[in-house]
């Protein structure tokens, strides 16, 4: 391992050589040799949050509420209208809190990242590697949430299996960002401020009710907002109500990874490397 | 330790250092659970913007993103017990119980965890003149003064709210004692959370699945959104053995008069008292065997 490093220092001068030794796969798979010591029943719980929700929600409001309105205009079923959205709003938390509770513990306290560096990987590969880790974690709740939905035929199109692909780029682009923002953290006190942004987005994205109760000037609020591109996207898929504009809410979360990973990898080259 | 030869000076000496020793302790004994209380309120301040902000900010962001969008869906008045209610009406008691439960959750379990196991302050109070049960006593009362803080915000705010939206909904004269019911909540769920924190040797992320598996569905199946009955029945004994649903009730009945038996009454505050003082025994003898270790 030394001896890599020796030999590749002289070649770091800048470019994307510097940032990127090729090589995340062993950032995945020290995440997962970590998860094996520590406890799997907390790592499972993380799924049963949305399932509780669904069954709260879908059973009892459902009941109360009857049909909703979709934003296409179609009418579905109370449940089979927040499972997508409760699906999208678990790959938001999972990413999140992965990438910044797990990230602040290993850059303060565990100082993870500082041995990372010192091997030939580089900042991009860390920040990929824990990135990858993270969505593994949700491919697996994501596949889980799927399996329950179809069981409870909440899946209305065939299109369904499409939203796993979908879950996972929302997962990329809030871990991405997330990661970049906490690098900036510096006390646990601060990791509070955190729940200050996605609670409300959890509450007011069109999560357990369509926007359209709200005026339009608020509606556009909103859509400005990640969670509602997710929402929208895993909604049209799971309730197979499609159309050419959910190209943009790919778009957006594109666009969001790449400004994340451009993002995270500078703040990771200014703690360690500069 | 090196005993100092038996004389009878010295024992006289020994004597009245007790006594002074004894003097000293007296008073810190009788207010020792005050003095932990006080020991717990400052070491909040730590994160005191943190407690106000989420004070204020999670009744602005539930009333408002929960229960004014989902009354909007909800259009019909809720139907209670043969009462029709509005649909903000139902929810905002069960809301401002929930915030009492949700900061026990927070300070009942890793603040019992450090003064056992990582800052280990209960051992510095114990080797003064307190005794184990005065720390349990000023853990709770150091939670409860934090819970104070958060229902009291939380009833103003639903009190402006509700002058503003639903003006003869709720009931002025009663509706106060929806403070103390809040806090009777928070320590029936708190209490016995303690109790747990203090048998817990080593943290595998225990608390991590009490969030997961008794704070969430408590939160989730009390009937805090819609009512218990509209649950089958299979799902509403977790309504029946929570805390928060029976502060519920109780919050329903002193706010906007929910026609309740008053047996029903008399069935929620016992079962109240009973988490909160049973919690309270188990949780000083826990304290006490710990801390003789």
């Amino acid at each position: 391992m030394s001896a890599a490093t020796t030999t590749d220092a002289p070649t770091r001068v800048g470019g994307v050589r510097a940032l990127w030794a090729g090589n995340p796969q062993s950032v995945v798979q020290r995440g997962l040799i970590a998860a094996r010591s520590s406890s799997w029943i907390v790592v499972l719980s993380g799924f049963f949050e949305p399932v509780f929700y669904l069954a709260s929600m879908g059973i009892g409001l459902g009941s109360i509420i009857g049909d909703v309105q979709t934003s296409s205009g179609v009418e579905v079923s109370y449940a089979a209208f927040i499972a997508p959205a409760l699906l999208a709003v678990s790959a938001m938390n999972g990413a999140i809190y992965d990438s910044t509770w797990n990230v602040f513990f290993k850059l303060n306290y565990g100082k993870l990242y500082e041995g990372m560096l010192a091997t030939s990987l580089g900042p991009l590969d860390v920040a990929l590697g824990e990135i990858l880790y993270a969505l593994l974690r949700g491919l697996l709740y994501a596949t889980g949430f799927m399996i329950i939905m179809q069981i409870l035929g909440l899946n209305l199109a065939w299109t369904a299996i499409l939203a796993i692909p979908a879950v996972l780029l929302i997962a990329f682009g809030f871990a991405s960002l997330g990661m970049a923002v906490t690098s900036y953290m510096k006390t646990f006190q601060h990791m509070d401020w955190i729940n200050f942004v996605l609670l409300p987005m959890f509450l007011f994205s069109a999560t357990l009710y369509p926007i359209s109760v709200y005026p339009e000037w608020i509606q556009h609020i909103i859509m400005a907002f990640p969670l509602w591109h997710g929402v929208e996207l895993v909604r049209g898929l799971t309730t197979g109500i499609l159309s050419p504009e959910m190209w943009w809410h790919v778009v957006y979360f594109v666009v969001m990874i790449a400004i994340g990973l451009v993002f995270t990898t500078k703040r990771l080259r200014a703690l360690f490397l500069d | 330790m090196p005993q100092p030869a038996a004389g009878a000076t010295v024992d006289d000496g020994l004597d009245e250092l007790r006594a002074e020793a004894m003097e000293w302790g007296r008073k810190p004994r009788g207010l020792g659970s005050l003095y932990v209380t006080e020991h717990m309120v400052r070491a909040m301040r730590a994160y005191g913007w943190t407690i106000i902000v989420g004070a204020l900010g999670q009744p602005v962001l539930y009333l408002l993103g929960l229960a004014v969008g989902l009354a909007a869906l909800i259009d019909a008045p809720i139907d209670v017990g043969g009462e029709q209610v509005p649909y903000l009406v139902f929810v905002a008691p069960a809301l401002l119980m929930t915030s009492a439960i949700a900061v026990a959750s927070e300070e009942f379990t890793y603040p019992v965890m450090a003064g056992f196991k990582w800052r280990r302050y209960f051992y510095g109070f114990n080797a003064s003149p307190l005794s184990s049960g005065q720390i349990a006593n000023g853990v709770v009362a150091g939670a409860g003064a934090r819970m104070g803080v958060t229902v009291v915000l939380y009833f103003v705010f639903i009190v402006l709210f509700f002058a503003w939206l639903q003006p003869d909904a709720t009931r002025p004269g009663t509706a106060w004692m929806a403070i103390f019911i809040g806090l009777l909540a928070g320590l029936s769920f708190g209490i016995p959370l303690m109790a747990y924190a203090a048998s817990i040797e080593d943290d595998k992320g225990q608390f991590a699945l009490v969030q997961r598996f008794i704070f969430m569905p408590m939160f989730l199946f009390s009937g805090t959104f819609y009512p218990l009955a509209t649950l089958p029945l299979w799902l509403q004994w977790i309504g029946w053995i929570s805390p928060l649903w029976h502060a519920t009730e109780l919050g329903r009945v002193v706010t906007y008069g929910q026609p309740t038996p008053p047996i029903m009454i008399v069935v929620h505050v016992v079962y109240l008292l009973t988490l909160a003082i049973g919690g309270l025994v188990i949780g000083r003898r826990l304290f006490e065997k710990r801390l003789a270790k």
